[in-house]
């Protein structure tokens, strides 16, 4: 199976590859695995508390092609976007960019988590006013 | 993709095309004239004269296949009809997929898990997509603290990679991971009985009489599932440590 070109450019270049401070307030992180291929993704944002933009993203994947230019791309997109915005990316949307198969579709579903748990991360340590952070808060301590 | 297809129970009688008596539905050859039969719309498990079971002969289910790629091989039919000589030869190519799924563990699990109507490869966009609509966070199908581990574990065998690459080799990085193989072959290898257990309480339940709709038939297979997830896991993880510490 041949890898679309935009998948070798994220592949050879990663964009935003690291790691950030985990413990840091204004940190979220995202720990995903897909179990069709036992791939792990970790993906990590840093949100400006006054205007809730994603002002860095970081990731680091271990898996084959897709799922690093997949994590690549994601870290691409959200930098700069506030929260609720990165929220709307849909793995559909990674799937036409980086012209996905079939067979590499849980690629773009384990960035999609990712984006979503570092977010979701995020909230529990902010335990926002909105009701259903501050449950999730509750329930993980 | 593999076929998806009615069950045994729910397969009926037919008629042989050449001596128009009754026979079974999934037989490969009539009964009374010999003839061989057209494909029948079966699963691999059915194909062998097997019940929808995870415990399985593997001396016996050896044997039938031997016999029955003898006695479907298109040789056999280098002078029967048009018709016979392709049924012969799709038969053939079904027996072999059919035999090497059935007598693998894991392929087997698998494809009895999509009979049953698992979809491996989507559980994962499923769930994703229906905590996107929901605005819940997505149960991950992994628990947590074994993805710290997968993802630990990696990290350590990158750092070793690249040491090796700049022609060194960390001692303490080598200890750990050997000590990581350990610790993640003694869990692979309890996954593997663990899927044995459950094997035995799907037999069970199918031995019952369990409909597909039974809750302890849907039960064991959730808990399969779960099973097969973590333990991709694990086996990934014994390969990698395999290979970095071979070189």
């Amino acid at each position: 199976m041949a890898y679309s070109n935009k998948v070798i450019d994220h592949y050879n270049n990663p964009r935003n590859v690291g790691t950030l401070d985990k413990s840091s307030n204004d940190v979220g992180t995202g720990l995903v695995g897909a179990p069709e291929c036992g791939d792990v993704m970790r993906l990590q944002i840093k949100v400006n508390p006054d205007t809730q933009v994603i002002e860095e993203a970081k990731f680091k994947t271990f898996g084959c092609g897709s799922a690093i230019a997949s994590s690549s791309l994601a870290t691409e997109w959200i930098k700069g976007k506030k929260v609720e915005d990165a929220l709307a990316i849909k793995n559909t949307d990674i799937v036409k960019e980086l012209s996905l198969p079939p067979v590499k579709i849980h690629c773009s579903v384990l960035a999609e988590d990712a984006i979503r748990a570092a977010i979701g991360d995020w909230k529990k340590k902010h335990a926002t006013a909105e009701p259903v952070a501050v449950e999730t808060a509750q329930a993980k301590a | 993709m593999h076929p998806v297809v009615p069950s045994p129970e729910t397969l009926s009688a037919q008629t042989c095309w050449s001596c128009v008596r009754e026979i079974e539905k999934a037989a490969h050859f009539c009964p009374h004239c010999s003839k061989l039969q057209p494909p029948a719309d079966s699963d691999y498990f059915t194909f062998f004269g097997l019940q929808r079971r995870l415990n399985i002969d593997l001396s016996a289910l050896e044997k039938e296949f031997y016999k029955l790629s003898r006695r479907l091989h298109p040789d056999v039919y280098a002078r029967a009809t048009p018709a016979e000589q392709q049924w012969s030869t799709q038969k053939s190519s079904l027996l072999n997929d059919a035999y090497r799924t059935l007598r693998d563990p894991i392929a087997r699990t698998e494809y009895l898990l999509e009979l049953e109507g698992v979809k491996l490869e989507e559980q994962s966009r499923t769930a994703t997509d229906e905590a996107r609509e929901q605005g819940k966070e997505k149960q991950q199908v992994v628990p947590p603290d074994l993805l710290e581990e997968v993802f630990e574990l990696n990290m350590q065998l990158e750092e070793m990679r690249m040491g090796k690459k700049m022609g060194e080799r960390d001692e303490q990085v080598a200890k750990d991971l050997e000590s990581a193989k350990g610790r993640f072959e003694q869990m692979l290898s309890s996954s593997n009985d663990d899927l044995r257990k459950l094997w035995n309480e799907w037999d069970q339940v199918i031995a019952s009489g369990a409909d597909a709709e039974d809750p302890n038939r849907v039960a064991v297979r959730d808990r399969m599932v779960a099973l097969l997830n973590r333990r991709s896991y694990v086996r990934n993880l014994v390969r990698d440590v395999n290979e970095a510490l071979a070189t």
